[in-house]
């Protein structure tokens, strides 16, 4: 027996000798594959923190320059070298909240659509067509918006708009000013096509996710289809609705190609909303390359950090809220 | 069923519900009717510029006919480097945060400043590149292109890649342990090949999305109006010499744009499409 | 009325026990099949409800019970592929044909689901939200009514401080008596609970059973239940299902105590279910 043993020792030990040889080498590339991916996390983390501390660095001298002021000041006239960020900031919003206003009520009624209405075997077909929408990059959206948008919202829309309202008090002065096709509104609109898409999208998944035996109940009181959408599913599916919607305002908020296109590139600040005006990401566009000294591409970043700030909170918003959704189980 | 009950409140019911399904009809057109009034007017204007030369010559001075040669290889160029940059960060990263650190805290901060970057304005990180490859290299560059492209890249892959991995069943995991396979062989032979024709998905997105972009590119690569394979000057690109050409004055100029975005856009929707099949085949 | 002459009973189906003095019928169901895309789920089915009894369908799994009720309130009309054919007469027409209304029917046939089902509003709009579709009414009556509607369904003391409070905050028996409340307040006339107690614990169990015992004086009920001591303790009629055929249908009692069909026999002694 004891000759045996003493074999069999032999022969495992060179076994395992290989095998622990073996199992050496795994451990060290399993750590290292480990370490890769860690790596490669870290490496998002910094390219988020790279971006703020970027773009505060290079806004540093404008704000030395202006204080935080520069928020409110209108003039940005590269001669007298005093830039303000109230005009590219208030198209900002203006173009964003007009988007809104068209997108959403759409965006809830083709969600409506898709979920109440249409025949089974045309929601997929449909549903992408829609996602088609916001896959069209947003130069296209320019161009198209300049070539053929702007031109024909200056000859109907807006003379229209201007007739309809003049001498009404109060909205006379919002839809005043002659008809240029460009400017905040059409840029507004074009935005809310963009932004269209996103609002449908999440809305549909949020109203598929609504229990059948909910809307069953309702249907069961002898409610219409209308009222069980408006009186049950809304309310049920409310923040996921909301999250949506600051997804959509996140986009529009930082568009840049579509917006410049039809913007007018105005610095001013005008109650009409066919007025030409700029937005951030539109100023910047147009400005940044011809940006002459220091302080006017520092004034330029500055607004760059205004705007990752402010979609920086936006987006926070939305996530968060999503989030809560899925603790919920919808 | 007459009763009591058929009167002018129900009557009124009844009318919302019609008009608020008319409405809803109604979006839906709207929404489908700009689709195709776009797609319409793409192909109305950029058809008829569509020949041989657009592939052949490069972008010629104001005034003169020619193509978009220059611009179609640099794209091309800069959306290869960026993918071969971004596609790997992504993927590691949301290897880590699917297999390793899934439930962890890191992981958690990590999802939501990549939801973050995912929708960050991208002219921002335009501006983000300016400041740390384009100012202190103290010129552009086609690589301040890519990067910033990849910037834009990496999110969209970490996302998918994160996703697409979780759908992965844990039984496949612990099939593969319970032989001793350690957990990097696991997850590159096994969750991998599993997940493979999602995060391809991913990648597709990902191209699609950077070949429309523009803003990025404005202050890295700037443009150029001739032919370069050079990554270390500026470097001309699609999208923003349509930028160029589209806000001119100049009738050629202007043509070339509305082909290059018809070349864009059919680029952009074949990608998604294509995206879009592989994983519908699965399921 | 005679039930065993109106029409040739389903094979299996005996009713000609049933004594009709007295009984009259709110829904007569003749010869009701029903479809979910290719595949048939009731096979002519013939049965009467009668007017303020309580009609309890049991049977095992998968036999038709829920699906039979559903009928009774178009409720499959929301799934397209789900189909009926036949008669279901209520009121002198049949409930089944296209040119019915099926809101206002919906409104005479109400129902109870399984899962209490309260609407995202407060305790009080709950309630008032059915009041509100069909009648304008002042302020002062909405809450009389609401007030009456959560007497009968024996939520009142409960709730009555806390009008304004959500529904869901309500215990899973007080919201399920919250969605009899909101039912009961629409005024119909026949009432449908599909299988109402059981995602809830005995003691709320109790308090429906005892519920569903007075509505019927001033409603006509039909449960579905898989208990079938339930059953026993809350009908006045039961109807046994099986594989989508009405097997047999009978006074209460009789059908506990001396059923006729064998497979009757079979289930009630839980033979199998």
């Amino acid at each position: 027996m004891s000759d045996v043993a003493l074999n069999g020792t032999n022969m495992m030990a060179g076994a395992a000798a290989t095998r622990a040889s073996v199992l050496t080498r795994l451990r060290t590339t399993d750590t290292a594959f480990r370490n890769l991916t860690r790596l490669a996390v870290f490496a998002v983390l910094a390219l988020l923190s790279g971006v703020i501390l970027a773009l505060i660095i290079g806004s540093v001298p404008a704000f030395k320059a202006f204080g935080f002021g520069f928020v409110f000041f209108v003039i940005d006239t590269p001669t007298t070298e005093k830039f303000g960020a109230l005009a590219p900031i208030y198209g900002t919003l203006v173009t964003s909240f007009i988007a809104l206003v068209i997108a959403v009520p759409v965006g809830l009624m083709i969600a409506f659509f898709l979920t109440e209405l249409c025949p089974l075997w045309l929601r997929r077909p449909i549903a992408i067509a829609i996602e088609l929408l916001a896959g069209i990059p947003s130069i296209i959206y320019g161009i198209w918006g300049l070539f053929v948008f702007a031109p024909f919202v200056q000859q109907y829309i807006q003379p229209f708009l201007i007739d309809t309202f003049d001498g009404v008090p109060g909205l006379q002065n919002l839809f005043a000013g002659p008809p240029y096709g460009i400017g905040l509104l059409t840029a507004g609109f074009i935005l809310a096509i963009m932004v269209l898409p996103f609002v449908t999208a999440i809305s549909r998944d949020v109203f598929e996710a609504v229990p059948a035996v909910l809307k069953e109940a309702t249907y069961g009181l002898g409610c219409t289809t209308w009222e069980v959408f408006k009186h049950v599913v809304l309310p049920y599916t409310r923040v996921g609705v909301i999250g949506g919607v600051m997804l959509g305002l996140g986009r529009a908020l930082g568009e840049t190609m579509a917006v410049t296109f039809v913007i007018g590139n105005a610095h001013s600040v005008s109650a009409s909303i066919l007025a030409p005006g700029t937005t951030i990401s539109a100023s910047i566009a147009n400005e940044f390359t011809e940006a002459v000294g220091d302080l006017y591409t520092s004034s330029l970043i500055a607004l760059g950090l205004i705007l990752f700030v402010i979609t920086f909170i936006v987006l926070a918003a939305a996530r968060y809220l999503l989030l809560r959704l899925q603790k919920q189980g919808l | 069923m007459a009763t009591g009950r058929v009167n002018a409140l129900y009557a009124r019911r009844r009318l919302r519900n019609t008009m608020a399904q008319g409405f809803a009809y109604a979006a839906t057109a709207f929404g489908l009717g700009w689709l195709v009034l776009i797609l319409a007017v793409l192909l109305f204007h950029g058809f008829g510029g569509l020949s041989l030369a657009v592939v052949t010559q490069n972008t010629p001075p104001p005034g003169s006919e020619g193509g978009l040669l220059n611009a179609i290889v640099g794209s091309i160029a800069m959306t290869a480097l960026a993918v071969a940059i971004g596609t790997p960060i992504g993927i590691l990263a949301g290897t880590y945060m699917a297999e390793y650190g899934r439930h962890g805290k890191l992981a958690t901060i990590v999802r939501f400043i990549n939801d973050i970057l995912l929708s960050a304005p991208s002219i921002v990180i335009g501006l983000f590149i300016y400041e740390v490859m384009v100012a202190p290299m103290g010129h552009f560059s086609g690589y301040a292109g890519a990067v910033a492209l990849a910037v834009i890249v990496i999110p969209v892959v970490v996302r998918t890649t994160e996703d697409m991995l979780r759908l992965v069943p844990d039984t496949l995991r612990e099939a593969a342990a319970s032989i001793g396979l350690p957990r990097s062989h696991m997850i590159v032979r096994i969750a991998y090949r599993a997940a493979r024709a999602g995060i391809v998905t991913g990648i597709l997105l990902a191209i699609a999305r950077i070949s429309g972009e523009t803003a990025p590119l404005l202050f890295t690569a700037l443009n150029n109006q001739f032919f370069t394979v050079d990554m270390n000057a500026p470097m001309p690109s699609l999208p923003v010499v349509i930028f160029q050409f589209a806000l001119s004055p100049y009738e050629e100029w202007q043509r070339l744009a509305w082909t290059g975005a018809l070349l864009i856009t059919i680029t952009v929707l074949a990608l998604s499409i294509f995206a879009r099949s592989l994983t519908a085949r699965r399921t | 009325m005679n039930i065993a002459s109106s029409s040739a009973p389903a094979p299996g189906a005996s009713q000609a026990g049933i004594d009709t003095a007295g009984l009259s019928e709110k829904v007569s169901i003749r010869d009701l099949e029903f479809f979910y895309g290719d595949s048939r789920a009731l096979k002519g089915i013939d049965l009467s409800l009668y007017a303020n009894k309580t009609t309890a369908f049991i049977g095992p799994s998968g036999c038709g019970k829920s699906t039979l009720l559903r009928v009774l309130n178009r409720m499959y009309d929301l799934y397209p592929g789900q189909r009926a054919t036949g008669e279901v007469m209520f009121d002198g027409e049949n409930l089944l044909d296209s040119s019915v209304d099926i809101n206002l029917l919906r409104a005479r046939i109400g129902m109870v689901f399984q899962k209490p089902t309260p609407f995202p509003m407060s305790i009080h709009e709950n309630v008032a939200f059915g009041i509100r579709l069909y009648e304008k009414l002042p302020r002062a009556e909405i809450d009389a009514r609401v007030e009456h509607a959560l007497r009968r369904a024996a939520l009142w003391d409960e709730v009555k401080d806390k009008l304004g409070a959500s529904g869901l905050g309500l215990s899973g028996g007080q919201q399920q008596r919250l969605c009899i409340a909101r039912t009961v307040a629409v005024k119909p006339e026949v009432i449908l609970f599909d299988e109402p107690c059981s995602a809830l614990d005995p003691i709320s169990t109790a308090k429906i059973e005892e519920l569903i015992d007075e509505l019927k004086q001033d409603y006509t009920i039909v449960i579905v239940t898989h208990n079938m001591q339930q059953a026993a303790r809350v009908s006045d009629f039961t109807a046994f299902m099986y594989l989508g055929e009405l097997i047999e249908f009978d006074v209460t009692e009789k059908i506990f105590t001396a059923p006729t069909d064998k497979r009757t026999q079979a289930y009630i002694t839980g033979r199998f279910g």
